[in-house]
Order: structure tokens, then C-alpha cells, then sequence
């Protein structure tokens, strides 16, 4: 009878209380799964203490509550198999989880405390600053050159900016932070005004009602809403590079974007940046260009949204939405020989993507892609919560209709006028670690060739464009390229 | 009607929770043969609209067993997507493309998988390409050493993880004869050599590229009669291999052994305690004992766990690891250690954990709890076609069929503390142990 009932279910996307929103996804499943964001993250870091968001998100996903240790909630829910996971982005807080309708009760009774009433140990506080420092000294900067480069590359381009530190914030920040700075930051900024609830599966008809009053006790204050200017945008050709003893040259290059989801001209870029490198898919243009006809890596995509983890997942994780974004080109690590060369010819399709724009028959392929594709994004539950939430953030239908729609009345022209009105040639930032970057930083202000061989024969074709490709001019000064010992990044 | 099929499967999974008649492996599936030896699993779901289509090929770096050769199968993964006479790659990808399609592959030690997600009105299109690739790849001498180097490009990128060589030096070290020697990326030298093995590669098509070795698993938004009718359409005719590798059997261990990795740039040191353990079985209580001991002992709510990382916070990872294998593989413990003082303390503790595995058994509710969370583990795992798709991937790369899941539960079901305690005296003998330490160098 219960589950007949829980058949015949229920709310769609649910009306709110006074201040906080719902998104209700129920669904004849045996699983329930939770999103409960907060509209807050580093952006919001009081000043002088990066990474406050962050570690006190890790305070309450990985710490105890006012009445069990962090260990006795592990045991209780290690038989359940699940767990609590946060991600602090710029402007939005997620914690996210699921259980299976049989443990719905029991994981409840945890999982609310952990988020209502956090226990704010100083033996959790401890044990999970350290994470975030080896998290920053080691899993990133140490062994991570990809990730690495990509987050400094948005330091560099939000420089000055509030989005112009890493979301775990900086060693020496970390290092001073106190249990207080945590009580303070959740005191202030996780309210009812910044709260929406995502749940879905198979949760009783009742229960929704029951979290949102439980829910309603934080303060509903309104917090003063974190201001996000435009980034200052840099003219020319910024290069930093990091000093890294690394086997190959990573890449990563971009510059801000005045469009985000809601931008009339998104969908249009979806599509340009789908055709010019669709993530982790082969088949767009750099790819095809870079790894498969030359060889020269394991792939080269392009994006128009922040897509951390990248190298590790084919989809975008939602709940990283921002006021800002920038346009960013990923090549993935090319052996030193090349180094000169791939950059040259990562530049030299960027440039004829601006000259010329995409083909007709490309923009149809593309916009077909993308129609379907976006099924795939949301195939999950917390996939689906989370495009919702989303949606609410930037104020647009829910995210597959509203790129649907969008692409069915897209031309081949709005696309190429959106390319040449928000791509920029006025302004790059590129983002190296490599080792020996003085010379690499020699050879790209030398403007000398960088001839290409190859293992193979290639066709004339080919040749012909390396000739153009080895002599691309690089418009760059030698007061725009900075050199940085890794050991200094994140500090 | 879909209603009707959505309240079948719901109340199968809530039956299953409550004990009942327990599956593990809940849904309703076919599974046919073909007379050429290929087998379809065809496993309708309620989620609406998504096909995932996932091709098992029975042949991983275990197979590379000729001297030289390591990485083949996955450098041959990646050859699979540079066409055919009919779909060259560029119109391979544009029909990708087309279709909205997001389609991958990965290669491991004992199978090699292809997977491709997409709108249900695609599958025919999407069945169609994929039998034309497995039967009529065709690709130049150039075009396999241009894609040799993405290859080494995908080593290039790893490179900076301490884990992979980490990993590289455990295999080397613990193996001395079977393939399980080098991992799936291979040897760099041999990545280096692979430009030069065009003829190889050929020979590797011809011998594992074949129906018996091939599983194909379509999950999601179909109807299994139309499925089977597609693939008989596409796949049929096929023609079978007769090539059976050789895989060299390990010895019985003659250890202890240990070594050493020096990482040139700054890392937290790491801790890898191994044991040489079984092989895979649905059959034999041995590994589905070794599974729940890599929990009793090594999970979030274990004992070293509480103690290691979250009450003298020593170390940051500390993980069990026994993963499945075609042959007898390894039970590792991977530990990362905050301070390097702590290395020889911590592997002490984790052979301690496990040398109390030998002397007493379990208790039995500590058992049960383990048991429990492997059962919801699975069922939380499934939460969409491709997820259930390319979970049944790595079973059917093991035994070809769902039902290994459900036999696979049911051992553990049966597993007892004294078990538990047998299984441990057996295998975590000083003779099959090897442990590395990998320690990171200075700043520059």
C-alpha cells in the first residue's frame, strides 16, 4: 500500500515557504537522493581568509554534530553505504547525498543535525584543514599538472577579483583559520534567504513538508548578496608560467565572458564551443587537428563554463553556477619538443575560428548534438536536482527545454556573430607548467620557427598548413610572461 | 504499461531490500547466444529515452603476453576508433555527433569496453556502426603511428601522479611471470617502441576481435525482441576466431619482498601493503571473504580507519583494495601518510589489522554490518541505464552473464566469521606479501 502511494506520487517542482525554495523531484524509485545547496561559497570569504566556504562546508559534510562524533556518524552510516559529500564553488555550497527508501529514517535523523546543528570539533577541524592544505600542496600542485594549471589560469584572469583565489583557499589562510571563523561564516551566510532544497526518488508524500519545517529554523536573515563585477579584462597575450620538474608541457588558455545560461547569445556558444571541442568527446576541431591527425596529445577541447575535475569525469558536475565565466581551451600535456608548436597551433585554429566562423553543415551537426546530448546531462537524479537548482540560479526553464528551444531557432549566423562578439583576439591569458620555462618563455618571445616532424608521413595538406603554423606570430612582450616556482602557487 | 513495468521493478527492488526472494542483480533481463558465439544482454529499464550501449571484449593487458607488447590492448582500444571502408573516422564522429552521442571506451586488465550512451530512436543506427567497426576495421600504417603517440600523449598526462608509479613499481614487483607484471598503460619503453608494431596490432584484431570473445550489453529505453532482431541484423554472420592465449600462471609466491619509489618532486609519502590473493570466483568463498575483509578491516567505520585517520590523524588515505580478477590477483591496502616519520608505524598497523584477521574471527554483527553495506553499496549504484550497463560490464568480463552478480551475493551472504579467519590464515602469509613505499623528494 505504501508503495502504491508512493506510485501515485505527487509534487512536481514544489512552491516555496517564505524564503527558501524547493525542488521536488519525486519518482517510483528506491532510492532518494538530496541536494541541499546554499547560495554561498568563496566569493563570499571574508577578507583575509580564503577557503572559509569551503572548510566550513568540509566542517559539516565530514565533521560531527552537536551530539555524535564524527566517527559515530560514519559507523551508523557505514551500514546504510552512504555518506555526505559537500562542493564549494564560487557562489554555491552543495551537500549532497542518497540512501535507499528502507534507511530513509535512519540517515535522516543524521543528516539534518550534521547540517542544522554542526558539533564544530576542534579535532574535525584540525584533521580536515589538513586535507585542504594537502589537497592544495599536494593532490593539486604536486600531482595534478592539468588541474593545476587550469585552476591558477583562473586566479590569474580573476586577479584582484572575488573569484581570484582557489576555492580551498591558501595555505597561509588556512593555516590561521580558526573553528570561530567557521561559526561566523555559518552564522552569516548558511540562511533560509540563500537555502533550496533539492530532493527526489522515492521519499513519502509527507516527507518533503517535514524537511522544509525542519529547514525553516535557520535564521532567515538577508545577507548583504555578494556583489560579482565584470573581471577586469587584460589586453594582450599574458603567459604564466609554473616551474614544475613534469616529463611534458601542460596548457591551459582563456580570458573572461560577458555570457552565462539566460544570455541570449549561450546557446550560440554552446554550439561553437561543442564544434571547436566538445569535452572528453573525439571529433571537434582541436582535437581533431592536435591528437588525431598529428598526434600530438591525448586530446585539446574548449569550454564556456568552469569544469573542474575534467580530467577525471565526461560530465560537467551541475551546481557550479556563476555570474561569471570564462572561455577557456584545454591541451592536455604535449611532449617539450612540441611545446612551441601545439600552442602555435591551438592559437592558429582559435584564430580561424574567429575568421571564419563554422561551416553550415558543421552548425547543423553540432546543433543536432547538442539537442540530444543534453538528455544525457540530466540521466542521473542528483544530475537532475542539480540543473534544476541551476535553472533557479540563473533564472531560466529547466535547462534541457530552454537549450532545446533555443537551439531549434539558432542559425548558422547567430553562432557566428556570437563567436566574433564575445570571442576575444584582444586579450589571452595562457597558463604553462612545464620544466625549463625559461626556455620555452626564450623561444615564444624569439618568434623563431618551431618546424614540425613526424613519425609518419603526412599528407600535403598538412605540410602545407605546419609552414604556416611553425612561423604564427605570438603577439607577446616579455613584460607580460611571468615565470612561477610551483612551490609558491596556492602558498 | 509502463506504469505497470515501473510498479514490477519497484516492488523487485523493495522485495529484495526486505530479504525476500533476494536478487542482487534486480532486473529483468535477456541474455542470448548467437550461433556464432557472440552473446547479447539485453536489460530494459523505466528511465525514459536513454539507450547505453556498452560492447565487452574479453582481451585486456592480460593477454599482451609477448615480450615487448605491454599496453597493446589499450593502444588497440584506442586504434578501434580510426574507421572503416563504410564509416571513416571523420564520418564516424559526425554521425556521433549527429546522434547527440557521448561514447568512450577504456581497457583494463582482463577486458576492453566501448561504450556509447544515446536517444533511443539512435540504437539502430548506433548498432549498425559498432558491428561495422568490430568486423571491418581498417586502418593505415600512419594513421597507427599518429595514434601511437596520443597513446604516449595518455602517459604523458598521467605522469605527474605518484599513484601510477606507484602502482607500475607493485605489479613489477610482485609478479614475475603472469601479465598482471606491467599495467594496463604498459611499460614506457614498450609506449615508446609501439609506433613500430603495426603488424602486432593486426595480429591483436584477428585474435580477440571475435564473437566468442565479445559481449554486447544494451541497457535502457528498448524492447528486447527489437534489440535482438537489430543485433542479429548487424552483428550476425560474424565469423568466429580459434585463438586461445597462453596466459603464463604465477608460481606460488615466494616472498616476502618490498621496494622503494623516489618521487624527484615534493609528495606525501604512500604505504602499499599487498598479499597475493584468488582469482574472481562466483563459485568459491575465498574472494567474496577477501572482498568483506578489505571492509571489515580497511572502510571508513573500521577499526585502523578510526583510528589512523580520524582519531591520531596520521595519515589522509587509507583504503582496502580487492578488486576482481580473470586470474589470482593481489589484496592491497593503500595508505598516504601525513608525515614521513610515520610510514614504518602505519605499515605496522595495517599488518597488524590483518595478521588479527588470522588470529580471531570476526564477531558476527560486525560481519553483517559489512554485508549490509555492500548490499545497499550496489543497489545505490544503480541509479540510471548507464550506470547499471557499465557496472554488468565488469561482471560480464569475469563470467559473461548478470548472474554472477546474484551468485556473487549469495556467497557473500553465506560467508561466516570462521571463514573470514581461514580465508586470512591463507592468504596474508609472509610468503605473499610485498609491500612499497614511495617517499617524495625535496623542493627545488
Amino acid at each position: 500500500m505504501r508503495y502504491l502511494a508512493l506510485l501515485l506520487l505527487i509534487l512536481g517542482a514544489s512552491n516555496m515557504n517564505a524564503e527558501m525554495k524547493a525542488v521536488a523531484r519525486p519518482s517510483p524509485s528506491p532510492l532518494v537522493t538530496f541536494r541541499i545547496v546554499f547560495l554561498t561559497g568563496a566569493a563570499s570569504d571574508p577578507a583575509g581568509k580564503p577557503g572559509a566556504a569551503s572548510l566550513t562546508a568540509a566542517m559539516l559534510a565530514q565533521g560531527g554534530t552537536r551530539d555524535m562524533s564524527y566517527q559515530q556518524i560514519l559507523d551508523a552510516m557505514f551500514p546504510m553505504a552512504t555518506s555526505v559529500t559537500s562542493q564549494v564553488d564560487k557562489e554555491m555550497t552543495v551537500f549532497s547525498a542518497a540512501t535507499h527508501v528502507d534507511n530513509l529514517e535512519a540517515f535522516y535523523k543524521i543528516f539534518r543535525p550534521m547540517l542544522l546543528e554542526p558539533g564544530w570539533r576542534q579535532e574535525d577541524f584540525t584533521r580536515l584543514r589538513d586535507d585542504a592544505v594537502n589537497f592544495l600542496r599536494v593532490s593539486l600542485r604536486d600531482n595534478n599538472d592539468e588541474e593545476l594549471g587550469k585552476e591558477v589560469l583562473y586566479n590569474e584572469i580573476y586577479a584582484g577579483h572575488r573569484y581570484g583565489w582557489h576555492n580551498a583557499g591558501t595555505v597561509a589562510s588556512l593555516q590561521k583559520m580558526t573553528v570561530a571563523d567557521l561559526q561566523t561564516f555559518y552564522r552569516e551566510n548558511y540562511v533560509n534567504s540563500r537555502l533550496v532544497l533539492g530532493i527526489a526518488g522515492g521519499y513519502p508524500p509527507e516527507f518533503l513538508e517535514r524537511v522544509k519545517k525542519d529547514f525553516s529554523t535557520l535564521p532567515g536573515g538577508k545577507p548583504a548578496k555578494v556583489e560579482i563585477p565584470l573581471p577586469k579584462v587584460s589586453r594582450g597575450i599574458h603567459v604564466t608560467m609554473i616551474e614544475k620538474d613534469t616529463r611534458s608541457v601542460a596548457y591551459s588558455l582563456g580570458f573572461p565572458v560577458d555570457v552565462k545560461r539566460g544570455h541570449p547569445d549561450f546557446p550560440a556558444l554552446l554550439v561553437a564551443q561543442a564544434y571547436f571541442g566538445q569535452h572528453r568527446t573525439s571529433g571537434g576541431r582541436l582535437y581533431e587537428r592536435m591528437r588525431q591527425l598529428r598526434g600530438l596529445n591525448y586530446g585539446d577541447y574548449a569550454y564556456i563554463e568552469y569544469f573542474p575535475r575534467g580530467m577525471f569525469q565526461f560530465e560537467p558536475d551541475p551546481n557550479l553556477a556563476r555570474a561569471s565565466q570564462i572561455f577557456q581551451i584545454w591541451i592536455r600535456p604535449v611532449e617539450p619538443p612540441t611545446a612551441h608548436f601545439a600552442l602555435r597551433l591551438a592559437l592558429y585554429e582559435y584564430d580561424k575560428l574567429l575568421r571564419e566562423g563554422l561551416s553550415k553543415e558543421s552548425f547543423e551537426r553540432y546543433r543536432s548534438f547538442l539537442t540530444k546530448y543534453v538528455n544525457l546531462l540530466t540521466k542521473t537524479k542528483p544530475a537532475e536536482l542539480g540543473y534544476a537548482i541551476d535553472s533557479l540560479y540563473y533564472g531560466i526553464p529547466d535547462y534541457s527545454a530552454y537549450i532545446k528551444n533555443a537551439l531549434a531557432r539558432l542559425t548558422v549566423d547567430d553562432v557566428n556573430r556570437a563567436v566574433r562578439k564575445h570571442l576575444r583576439s584582444d586579450s589571452l591569458h595562457i597558463l604553462v607548467v612545464a620544466r625549463n620555462c625559461e626556455e620555452l618563455k626564450k623561444k615564444l618571445l624569439s618568434g623563431e620557427p618551431s618546424a614540425m616532424t613526424y613519425n609518419s608521413p603526412k599528407p600535403n595538406e598538412v605540410l602545407d598548413e605546419d609552414k604556416v603554423i611553425e612561423s604564427w606570430k605570438i603577439d607577446l612582450k616579455p613584460e607580460n610572461v611571468r615565470i612561477i616556482p610551483v612551490d609558491q602557487i596556492f602558498e | 504499461m509502463r506504469s505497470l513495468a515501473l510498479l514490477f521493478l519497484f516492488a523487485a527492488l523493495v522485495a529484495w531490500a526486505a530479504n525476500a526472494p533476494r536478487k542482487a542483480f534486480p532486473f529483468d533481463y535477456e541474455q542470448h547466444d548467437f550461433p556464432s558465439g557472440l552473446r547479447l544482454i539485453t536489460i530494459p529499464t523505466d528511465y525514459p529515452n536513454v539507450v547505453a550501449l556498452y560492447i565487452v571484449v574479453q582481451a585486456g593487458s592480460r593477454n599482451e603476453i609477448e615480450p615487448g607488447k605491454s599496453g597493446f590492448a589499450h593502444l588497440f582500444e584506442h586504434m578501434m576508433f580510426r574507421g572503416t571502408r563504410k564509416y571513416p573516422t571523420a564520418k564516424y564522429e559526425a554521425a556521433l555527433k549527429e546522434a547527440g552521442a557521448a561514447s568512450n571506451a577504456y581497457t583494463s586488465d582482463d577486458h576492453t569496453a566501448y561504450h556509447i550512451t544515446f536517444s533511443k530512436e539512435d540504437l539502430e543506427r548506433m548498432l549498425e556502426m559498432e558491428a561495422d567497426r568490430f568486423r571491418n576495421l581498417e586502418y593505415s600504417q600512419d594513421v597507427f603511428k599518429t595514434e601511437s603517440l596520443a597513446v604516449l600523449g595518455e602517459y604523458n598526462k598521467n605522469s605527474a601522479a605518484p599513484t601510477r608509479k606507484l602502482y607500475e613499481v607493485l605489479r613489477d614487483t610482485v609478479f614475475d611471470r603472469h601479465t598482471y607484471k606491467h599495467t594496463t598503460m604498459g611499460f614506457l619503453k614498450d609506449i615508446q617502441d609501439m609506433p613500430n608494431q603495426f603488424d602486432y596490432s593486426r595480429l591483436f584484431f584477428r585474435r580477440y576481435y571475435r564473437p566468442e570473445y565479445t559481449t554486447i550489453i544494451v541497457a535502457g529505453d528498448v524492447d528486447k525482441n527489437n534489440v535482438r532482431s537489430l543485433v542479429q541484423k548487424y552483428w550476425g554472420g560474424w565469423e568466429p576466431g580459434d585463438y586461445r592465449a597462453e596466459i603464463p600462471a604465477e608460481p606460488a609466491p615466494t616472498g616476502p619482498r618490498s621496494n622503494e619509489v623516489k618521487w624527484a618532486t615534493p609528495t606525501l609519502p604512500w604505504v602499499v601493503v599487498s598479499f597475493r590473493g584468488p582469482a574472481y570466483s562466483d563459485a568459491e568463498k575465498d574472494q567474496a571473504a577477501m572482498d568483506l575483509i578489505s571492509f571489515l578491516g580497511f572502510s571508513e567505520s573500521s577499526e585502523l580507519y578510526q583510528k589512523l585517520v580520524i582519531r591520531e590523524q596520521k595519515v589522509d588515505v587509507l583504503e582496502g583494495d580487492n578488486s576482481d580478477h580473470v586470474d589470482p590477483y593481489l589484496f592491497i591496502v593503500w595508505t598516504r601518510v601525513k608525515k614521513e616519520q610515520d610510514v614504518d608505524p602505519v605499515r605496522d598497523d595495517i599488518l597488524a589489522t590483518l595478521d588479527g584477521f588470522r588470529k580471531s574471527p570476526v564477531s558476527s554483527e560486525r560481519l553483517e554490518q559489512v554485508k549490509n553495506h555492500l548490499r545497499y553499496r550496489f543497489a545505490l549504484s544503480m541509479d540510471n541505464s548507464e550506470s547499471i550497463a557499465s557496472m554488468l560490464a565488469r561482471y560480464v568480463a569475469l563470467r559473461r552473464t548478470p548472474e554472477t552478480i546474484n551468485r556473487v551475493f549469495d556467497l557473500y551472504a553465506q560467508v561466516t566469521p570462521e571463514d573470514v579467519q581461514r580465508v586470512a590464515n591463507k592468504y596474508f602469509a609472509e610468503s605473499g606479501r610485498t609491500i612499497v613505499t614511495l617517499k617524495g623528494g625535496k623542493a627545488q
